[in-house]
């Protein structure tokens, strides 16, 4: 199959009958990453969830490229990327230095904690978000089989952020990965993936 | 071009009188104005009573404009006008003379909305009523001369229900509506009955009066031109090469030599109904059949109208006490009387109620024509759909508050704090041009506020970018910035202030 039509099959907002089988997958951009990962990339209607031990570490470069995929033009009004709680506000220059269109941004800040589940369970569910990142906090495991329902529900991708210290809780999360930082690159450790085994990816280099 | 001056052309249009000569029997018909009589009321201090109801400006209180580099006086009250402040002057000035002085900024949709206000006030004259912004409303009168016992019973009564809400107006009647607001503007409560007196009664005005734009005024200044009486000695052709056609228009449209249409004010129609409770309600919950009544009756009444609502208040009326309010905006016209009901118990979900309720009340906002739209195949597929995009911003907004969900746009500027703005999601509206990504690398992550590190010692990685700007608007940056690697492995942007001595601060994160 030709490069441009793998392309296009890739595209998010293609629909195609008959491959309900496997899930649906964006590539990462990495493609060592996407060597350790079932499907070739990210699973685009599911709960995944990322343990980053310091904010800041190259979490959100390393979803930059999936970023620009899954909000890549589309007709009619943008779909969000959902800022869900952000630990700082997402800087507006550098994404758009980064390729995203500032339009698609949507951040949200609820001031209690259980508001935090309850919105990115709604922003999810709402179909109207391209993909939301979230920084939810302390979740039971009910609550995130919420979440992971409402991303099914929503065909949205939901990335939650946590601290390595969940790593023992339970997760209904299709895909689990821990980060590290290293040399100026990024440590990823597969922990959990549907249809896959654990694996790690070292010092991949995110720029 | 006025060097002729003072040629003595009457203002009397050629065209015109080739139409008057050509059909002689029309000239009653033509002279428009005969039998209108309108009432002007022109609000100069509309800027002050939009925001400060007249009784409570107890002391000395004046409006300025915020972006006015010399925050010159619009409006200002008796009080102030007594201690010797006058529209147009400086902030400065007046804070000089009046130390005390309100100062309040303007705020131009508040005066917009008590116009609106004015404007519905003055359908109990006559149904044809027409607003005139920044600060006249129109009305013509005639016909309800008889009604409220003539002209002078008519603009007593008017100004006697505008000083009740504390409201100043000059009022002035006129066969032309322009005319009628010239002389109102000049504060000269006088009524004209007759077009052939208007451009007698016109000469003896003050230019400002024609509030015409400043370049214009100014070049008529330059003339030697200070009264009306002066420019309807110009001539005519001269007039229009030099200002355009349209102030000669006006001048004609005042005089009552062309006929002024002028655009009915038209009350927007709202839905507002009561229901009161079988028995007091105690509880949310008790309040739920209720309501979902008066929202069908909405919803009834939007679709009798093709329209939707993108405002709705409830009020919960208690027995002796003022009336607890929820209200609702929303981010796309709705109609649907089961979505707004989602949106009502979200707030309503969290109101606590501190009194028993005894009543409901439904009021809607302004009706605005639906555009229907055929529910398609992949209505709930991965499209953009706006309807669910806006949706999504109501309900977050209607329990998170309307400030916990925003965007954020990049503006083209050196500073980084002041390189981005709040805006409302997916509003594009005044997005500059991409700024050139010719600079170093920015942070994903900003910090509200630069944090001062202790003791920095980590590795600097690259650097230094040197800041230096904003001299100009006192907020000025001298810093050189670099990026940075924490112990942690963050990699971080850290400046330090130039010239070195005062530490490291954080300012943003890479992600």
């Amino acid at each position: 199959m030709s490069d441009a039509l793998e392309e296009l099959l890739r595209h998010p907002a293609l629909w195609r009958g008959g491959d309900a089988g496997a899930p649906e997958t964006i590539p990462t951009g990495f493609c060592a990453l996407d060597a350790e990962l079932p499907g070739g990339g990210w699973p685009v209607a599911t709960l995944i969830e990322l343990l980053v031990p310091a904010a800041g570490i190259g979490e959100i470069r390393l979803l930059l490229p999936a970023l620009r995929r899954l909000t890549a033009a589309t007709a009619g009004p943008p779909r969000w990327i959902a800022w869900l709680a952000p630990p700082h506000l997402p800087y507006a220059p550098a994404l758009a230095d980064a390729g995203l269109d500032p339009a698609h941004m949507l951040v949200i800040r609820p001031r209690a904690g259980v508001d935090r589940l309850w919105a990115m369970e709604q922003a999810l569910r709402s179909g109207a978000c391209a993909v939301v990142l979230g920084w939810a906090g302390p979740a039971h495991d009910a609550a995130l089989r919420r979440l992971k329902l409402a991303a099914e529900e929503g065909a949205t991708p939901a990335f939650l952020l946590r601290s390595p210290a969940h790593r023992g809780d339970p997760s209904p999360a299709a895909l689990r990965l821990a980060l590290a930082a290293r040399d100026s690159g990024l440590d990823v450790e597969i922990l959990k993936s549907r249809g896959g085994g654990p694996a790690r990816v070292e010092r991949l280099p995110i720029h | 071009m006025f060097q002729e001056r003072p040629a003595p052309i009457a203002p009397a249009e050629p065209s015109r009188r080739h139409a008057l000569v050509a059909v002689p029997a029309l000239r009653e018909k033509l002279a428009p104005g005969v039998g209108e009589l309108w009432l002007a009321a022109h609000f100069a201090r509309l800027p002050l009573d939009a925001l400060l109801p007249g009784s409570r400006q107890a002391r000395a209180a004046a409006v300025t404009a915020l972006e006015d580099p010399r925050r010159a006086v619009v409006a200002c009250n008796e009080r102030a006008v007594r201690q010797g402040i006058g529209v147009g002057m400086g902030l400065n000035a007046a804070l000089a003379l009046v130390p005390g002085l309100h100062v309040l900024e303007r705020r131009p949709a508040a005066e917009a909305a008590l116009l609106d206000r004015l404007g519905r006030w003055a359908l109990q004259f006559t149904p044809v009523v027409s607003l005139e912004p920044p600060g006249a409303v129109l009305a013509e009168v005639r016909g309800s001369l008889d009604l409220f016992g003539g002209a002078m019973a008519l603009v007593r009564r008017a100004l006697a229900g505008l000083s009740a809400s504390g409201l100043s107006a000059s009022l002035a009647l006129a066969p032309t509506p322009r005319a009628a607001l010239w002389l109102a503007r000049a504060g000269l409560a006088m009524t004209v009955t007759r077009v052939d007196m208007l451009p007698g009664i016109a000469a003896r005005l003050p230019l400002a009066c024609l509030q015409w734009p400043e370049d214009a005024v100014a070049t008529l200044d330059g003339l030697g031109i200070a009264s009306v009486a002066d420019l309807l000695r110009l001539p005519r052709a001269g007039f229009a090469t030099r200002f355009g056609p349209r102030l000669l228009e006006e001048l004609d449209e005042g005089l009552g030599r062309r006929p002024a249409p002028r655009r009915r004010h038209v009350v927007p129609e709202r839905f507002d109904e009561r229901l009161e409770l079988p028995a007091a309600a105690e509880a949310v919950a008790v309040l739920q059949p209720s309501l979902e009544r008066l929202l069908a009756r909405l919803e009834a009444f939007l679709r009798a109208r093709a329209s939707g609502i993108r405002a709705l208040r409830v009020d919960l009326l208690h027995r002796g006490r003022p009336p607890t309010r929820l209200s609702l905006a929303l981010a796309r016209m709705a109609r649907d009387g089961e979505a707004l009901r989602e949106l009502l118990d979200e707030r309503l979900g969290r109101c606590r109620l501190a009194e028993p309720v005894v009543a409901l009340r439904l009021r809607s906002g302004v009706l605005s024509p639906l555009q229907l739209r055929d529910a398609g195949l992949f209505e709930r597929g991965r499209s953009a759909d706006p309807e669910a995009t806006a949706r999504l911003l109501d309900l977050l907004r209607a329990r998170l508050g309307h400030d916990a969900v925003f965007g954020v746009l990049p503006v083209p500027e050196h500073r980084p704090e002041r390189a981005f703005r709040i805006a409302e999601p997916g509003n594009l509206a005044g997005l500059p041009v991409p700024w050139p990504a010719t600079r170093p690398a920015r942070p994903l992550w900003m910090l509200a506020e630069p944090q001062p590190l202790d003791g920095w010692a980590g590795a600097l990685v690259t650097g230094p970018e040197r800041i230096e700007t904003g001299w100009w608007d006192g907020h000025d940056v001298r810093r050189d910035y670099y990026v940075a690697l924490s112990r942690a492995g963050v990699r971080l942007w850290i400046f330090r202030e130039r010239p070195p001595g005062q530490g490291w601060f954080l300012h943003g994160v890479f992600g």
